[in-house]
């Protein structure tokens, strides 16, 4: 599917696939979109980074392809590897006579013992994919650096193979949890979107896209006291995700309100940090004032 | 695309703008700018904002600066008559020729001060041992030159990458595929990867309040040179209030930084709360995993006007979060058999891995010498 003309049409095709996208962020998406560049999503936990990738994916028909960054993720388990196992089996298997045939080595590095990983896949797939590259920040600065030869040409050499180059790149959508300030070349190379908590309102509107069934009034009282959680100095500020978990697990135990009682049974959806729970006993009855 | 060219003008005025208070935008930045605007709508004020904010400001703390110039640049400049004047002004300015001189750089020469290296071997023994406080300017700033050499380095820990070593755990598949290849198919070595080691980062947080101010200069200087020195290094200084100040120690001359990281800082020389600001630090930073497997070294004398409970929930959390905690407390002084007397240092004195004094140059040494072994 192509991109959508103008901002507001993103808008409304990406709330068909589930998600409540602002006027920044659909903004932010649509510039990526046609000017074809990566974009940087930071935000709070939970507010729906990862999301938007599996959203756009879906709406727009592309495969996702994530790559899930951790320390010490290099260039065999992001970009490619051969497999050696097979490859010396199959080094064991040749004659001597067919050894040094210079086909049989093309043979070895040739597509049958090539392992393709996300980043190659996404490259391969172009404007097919969307790329997620996930809580990018978890990865050490030797990825960064790597990281940007292939977000800036959309290209990988394999020295055996060669150059591989998407002829239009896949829609990139990197996320950071500011667990670590990212490299401002890195940054340079994509566009900006801070993440916020959305207003009462549209988290109403989130929660009941996301968990459709549940009542709206059930919802407006958890939002309220989610809100209330939020203005408390937490460590773990709970999340749009926290507070679609807690709608949904009090509309599994049948509840219609947000008594105290019921708050503090279940509050092992949103608060998951054992000093925040302290704060928040201490201010349960107030939390839940109203709801 | 001529007709467009006075609302390009208008785009890098508004670029200019920004630049001039204080966000770093490249002119790579400014044609991305142009390039997302060309669907958009650009009469549109909020395609306008939200196209500008994804392709000029790159971290968070920009936001707020982007939103300011842009209600001036655009907002406050409502009236159609000032917009046309901008827009005929750049119109001319672009037709006219401007002969631009670089600013000559003065940077061959160095600091005066930075360029008196000379220090005698004698003068630098006593120095050694005396106090900061009773140091004149002139020995404050040997001193300096000094501390400029010393080397900090944090201990080591094993990362998780591998590299290709002697002997090791895992074998180097890569390379005996390849080997093997050239002896005819036959693996005839084995070759073996290991886990790499790494500096574990350091992070300084120093006291520059009242009580602390002429220790807290020179801990200052002693920070700019182990950022210089070490790989990570993260230093935030707090009085009332905590200041990260790792960006502006990140100048090449001593005296830049030094006066760009006490901008930073509020609160010289103010009150003391170094419990909320070892709390802020925790919830601020320490969480998002600034100091996961580092070394803290905190530089206060523990005289906390907050509530002890808080300064001792926050270390707790804090040595849960850092490799090792390290107090350099000044008032311990040349004692060994010193006994923290003040109510924080008694909280804190139970999370603290390795207590220090900090007063003199002998005693920054001991730190780093004793840095290295702290694995």
């Amino acid at each position: 599917m192509d991109c959508p003309e103008t901002v507001g049409k993103l808008t409304e095709i990406l709330r068909q696939g589930g998600y409540l996208a602002d006027r920044g962020l659909a903004t932010a998406l649509f510039v990526a979109l046609s000017l074809q560049r990566p974009i940087l999503l930071e935000g709070e936990v939970g507010v729906g980074k990862t999301e938007v990738a599996k959203v756009l994916a879906t709406v727009f028909g592309r495969k996702l392809i994530r790559l899930q960054c951790y320390e010490g993720i290099d260039a065999s388990q992001a970009l490619y590897e051969w497999d050696y196992a097979r490859q010396m089996l199959h080094i064991r298997a040749l004659s001597e006579h067919q050894i040094a045939d210079t086909d049989a080595v093309d043979k070895l590095f040739g597509p049958k013992f090539l392992l393709e990983r996300p980043l190659l896949e996404a490259v391969r797939a172009g404007d097919q994919a969307v790329l997620l590259i996930d809580e990018v920040d978890r990865a050490d600065d030797e990825f960064e650096a790597f990281l940007l030869e292939v977000l800036s040409d959309f290209q990988i050499s394999i020295p055996e193979i060669g150059t591989i180059k998407a002829a239009t790149p896949p829609l990139v959508v990197l996320t950071s949890n500011r667990t670590r300030e990212l490299h401002d070349a890195l940054k340079r190379r994509c566009l900006y979107h801070w993440i916020g908590f959305p207003p009462a309102e549209r988290e109403v509107e989130i929660v009941l896209v996301r968990a459709p069934g549940v009542s709206e009034a059930l919802t407006r009282k958890v939002v309220t006291a989610v809100n209330r959680l939020r203005e408390l100095d937490l460590a773990k500020p709970p999340g749009v995700a926290e507070t679609i978990d807690w709608v949904r697990t009090l509309d599994f135990l049948g509840e219609t309100g947000l008594s105290v009682q019921v708050a503090e049974d279940t509050l092992g959806a949103v608060v998951k940090e054992r000093d925040d729970l302290d704060v928040v006993r201490d201010n349960l009855e107030e939390i839940t004032s109203g709801a | 695309m001529p007709e467009h060219a006075p609302f390009v003008g208008v785009l890098a005025d508004f670029a200019a703008e920004l630049r001039s208070a204080g966000l770093a935008v490249g002119s790579g930045d400014v044609l991305t700018y142009c390039a997302a605007m060309t669907p958009l709508d650009p009469t549109d004020l909020l395609d306008l904002y939200w196209a500008g904010r994804t392709t000029l400001v790159t971290r968070r703390e920009g936001i707020g600066v982007y939103d300011e110039v842009f209600r001036r640049f655009f907002l406050g400049a409502g009236d159609p008559v000032r917009e046309l004047l901008k827009i005929k002004a750049q119109v001319t300015a672009e037709t006219q020729a401007v002969l631009q001189v670089p600013a000559t750089d003065d940077g061959g020469e160095g600091h005066p001060e930075e360029a008196v290296l000379g220090l005698m071997a004698s003068d630098a023994e006593t120095l050694r041992h005396k106090s900061f406080t009773s140091c004149t300017p002139g020995e404050l700033a040997a001193l300096r030159r000094i501390m400029a050499r010393i080397r900090l380095t944090p201990p080591r820990r094993r990362t998780r990458r591998t590299a290709a070593a002697r002997s090791g755990r895992a074998l180097d598949l890569r390379r005996m595929a390849r080997e093997s290849l050239r002896m005819q198919g036959e693996p005839a070595e084995l070759f073996w990867r290991r886990r790499k080691v790494r500096l574990r980062p350091l992070i300084l947080i120093l006291d520059v309040s009242g009580s602390m101010a002429d220790y807290s200069r020179n801990l200052l200087q002693f920070a700019y040179s182990a950022k210089r020195a070490a790989a990570r290094v993260e230093v935030f200084c707090f009085g009332t209030r905590l200041t990260r100040v790792t960006r502006a120690l990140d100048h090449r001359r001593p005296d830049d930084a030094l006066e760009d990281a006490a901008k930073a800082v509020f609160d010289w020389e103010g009150g003391t709360r170094i419990g909320e600001s070892l709390d802020a630090f925790v919830r601020d930073w320490g969480r998002r995993g600034l100091c996961r497997g580092g070394i803290v070294v905190i530089c206060s004398d523990g005289l906390d006007r907050g509530d002890p409970a808080v300064l001792a929930a926050a270390m707790e959390r804090l040595s849960r979060l850092s490799y090792r905690v390290v107090w350099m407390n000044p008032h311990k002084g040349d004692d060994a058999n010193f006994r923290p007397s003040t109510l924080g240092m008694m909280v804190a004195a139970p999370h603290v891995d390795l207590l220090l004094s900090g007063h003199d140059l002998s005693s920054l040494e001991e730190l780093a010498a004793l840095l290295p072994t702290m694995s």
